[in-house]
């Protein structure tokens, strides 16, 4: 058999390739699965929260903001607790992102609040003199695909297995229970919506069942802690 | 010949002379080796595929450094890999550690204006974002430390909410031993008379209704030694509270820094950096 092989360089080859995965596979696997488990205490993100989350990911925010602290002094200083593989176990896509134009945004929900985003949203450079982020003014105007969000949210909970539903665990229910609760948690996004911005158009978008972009962003933002 | 005169680049010339020359005479050697050297020595009886090979005792310098290595192998396997192995995380632990020993003994006595501009340092990083860098508190976005304790607004809407008027939670919001103010103390123009009095600074003649507070924040309204919140002006111990439990006040959520991210030295100065400001 091995004659054979070393007259035949190229199997020879796919074998040697084969031996080398396979020892691969069995000695990363195995710890590769058990540190993306989720931590205690993480959880899936509600349809509002991931509705947010599509609007974070459509306007490339993860292009100037990394998510992930990694475990330096001068990081965990600035952003918080440095991250752990199983805090981004519901994540689907995860938002590393790979350039930081601008801070780091995986604990931001411990330290900004609603208020500030809504400000920092419509005029950064209002809140941080001399900031390069960019406006995102159509946020407060362009309504959110929440059907969307909620048929991902589905889809994770049927393929895989993500515990919407169970006791402590963010409500699924039915695409009307929870469009319901989602209108509950953005219209106390609104109420926290205080200054400079015209929060007249959200409300009302918010009494005509319509979530605005920016109170879903807020959403998300809030969650990541 | 401008770049010449670099001596970088001088020196890297003459590394690349020095490399070629090593490489033209070790090759040469070889090359003369290969052609002259003829092997000696007795065959073994085995060939592979055609090719033979000598019987020569294993080089004593080989033998023993392939020793070695078994013997470093198996320290590894049993003992230097698992109980030394790296991880980052303890790396980070250790890091942290020794810098904040390091920061702790150097600051141990900081005071005065050393404390005040390391206290602007960490206010700026940390506290300008909702504050603002003046610390006027961007346009009442978030509480101004420079003017004024608190607006005639905010103090009326404690009046009138009480505790609820400082966050959710029933047992006391900023955790002083007084936990938590009731609602109503005083109404209408009582209130009125007493807003206007304490967000003016508490200068001047009490209006009558504030003996309703002053049980409880002392007739100078600072607090009776940290009973209660200080309302005349700012001091450390509120600053300490708010920033241990944080405060969802009529203006807005102020987050709580109670996670480790500012240490206790860094907390002090950025208190007496704020009381500064007023003063
Ligand atoms: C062109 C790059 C760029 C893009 C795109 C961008 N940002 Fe920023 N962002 C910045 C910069 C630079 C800062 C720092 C200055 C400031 O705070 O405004 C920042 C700051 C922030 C902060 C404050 C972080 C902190 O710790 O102070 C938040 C929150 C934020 N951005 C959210 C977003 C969101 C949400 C999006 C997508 C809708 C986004 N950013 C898109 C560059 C960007
Ligand atoms: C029973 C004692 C008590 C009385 C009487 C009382 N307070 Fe208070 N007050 C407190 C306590 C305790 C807090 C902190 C509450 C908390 O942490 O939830 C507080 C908080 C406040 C605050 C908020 C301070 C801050 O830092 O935001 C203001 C303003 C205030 N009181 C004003 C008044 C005024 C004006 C009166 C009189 C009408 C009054 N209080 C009467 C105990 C009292
Ligand atoms: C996300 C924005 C934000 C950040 C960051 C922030 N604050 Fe605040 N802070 C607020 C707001 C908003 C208020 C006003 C709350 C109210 O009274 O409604 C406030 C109020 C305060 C008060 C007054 C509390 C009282 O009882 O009167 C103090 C003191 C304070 N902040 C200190 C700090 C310090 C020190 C830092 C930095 C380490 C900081 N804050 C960072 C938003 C912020």
């Amino acid at each position: 058999m091995f004659h054979w092989l070393e007259k035949n360089p190229f199997f020879f080859a796919v074998g040697v390739f084969l031996v080398i995965a396979f020892a691969g596979i069995i000695s990363i696997l195995p710890d590769f699965a058990k540190s993306s488990q989720p931590l205690v205490g993480t959880k899936p993100y509600t349809v509002l929260e991931l509705t947010g989350r599509h609007v974070y990911i459509k306007d490339s925010c993860n292009a100037c903001h990394s998510q992930l602290i990694r475990p330096f002094k001068n990081e965990t200083d600035r952003y918080g607790k440095y991250s752990l593989s199983g805090e981004y176990a519901y994540d689907r896509p995860f938002l590393w992102g790979s350039k930081r134009t601008g801070p780091d945004l995986m604990r931001i929900g411990n330290y900004r609040t609603t208020d500030w985003h809504a400000n920092h949203m419509w005029e950064p450079t209002a809140i941080v003199p001399g900031s390069i982020m960019p406006r995102y003014r159509h946020h407060f105007t362009n309504i959110a695909n929440f059907e969307t969000a909620y048929a991902e949210a589905v889809t994770v909970k049927k393929v895989f297995n993500v515990p919407y539903d169970k006791p402590n665990m963010p409500k699924l229910g039915t695409f009307e229970e929870a469009q319901k609760e989602a209108l509950i948690e953005a219209k106390k996004i609104a109420a926290a919506m205080k200054k400079d911005t015209d929060n007249n158009d959200i409300k009302t978008a918010l009494d005509n069942g319509q979530i605005p972009e920016i109170v879903a962003l807020i959403a998300y933002l809030n969650s990541l802690k | 010949m401008n770049w010449f005169s670099d001596n970088v680049n001088q020196i890297a010339l003459l590394g690349a002379a020095v490399i070629i020359l090593a490489t033209v005479f070790v090759v040469g050697k070889y090359i003369k080796q290969m052609k002259t050297d003829r092997s000696t020595g007795v065959l073994a009886d085995d060939t592979w595929d055609g090719i033979g090979e000598y019987k020569n005792p294993l080089p004593m310098g080989w033998a023993i450094t392939f020793l070695l290595t078994m013997i470093w192998a198996m320290w590894y396997l049993t003992l230097g890999y698992p109980v030394n192995s790296y991880s980052q995380i303890g790396e980070w632990n250790e890091e942290v550690q020794a810098y904040n020993k390091a920061f702790e003994e150097k600051h141990k006595n900081i005071k005065g204006e050393e404390l005040t501009n390391m206290g602007e340092g960490v206010f700026l990083v940390q506290c300008a974002p909702c504050h603002g860098i003046d610390a006027e508190g961007i346009n009442g976005k978030a509480q101004g430390f420079v003017d004024q304790r608190m607006t005639k607004e905010q103090v009326l809407d404690v009046i009138n909410r009480g505790s609820a008027a400082l966050g959710d939670n029933p047992a006391g919001n900023l955790g002083y031993p007084m936990m938590v103010m009731p609602p109503m103390m005083a109404t209408g123009a009582d209130a009125e008379a007493i807003a206007e009095y304490v967000s003016k600074g508490m200068k001047g003649d009490a209006p009558v209704s504030f003996a309703a507070c002053s049980s409880c924040h002392g007739v100078d309204g600072k607090g009776l030694g940290g009973q209660s919140p200080n309302i005349a002006e700012f001091d450390e111990i509120l600053i300490m509270k708010t920033l241990e439990h944080g405060k969802v006040g009529s203006i807005g959520d102020m987050p709580k820094f109670n996670d480790g991210r500012l240490s206790d030295i860094q907390k002090r100065a950025v208190s007496t950096y704020i009381l500064s400001l007023s003063k």
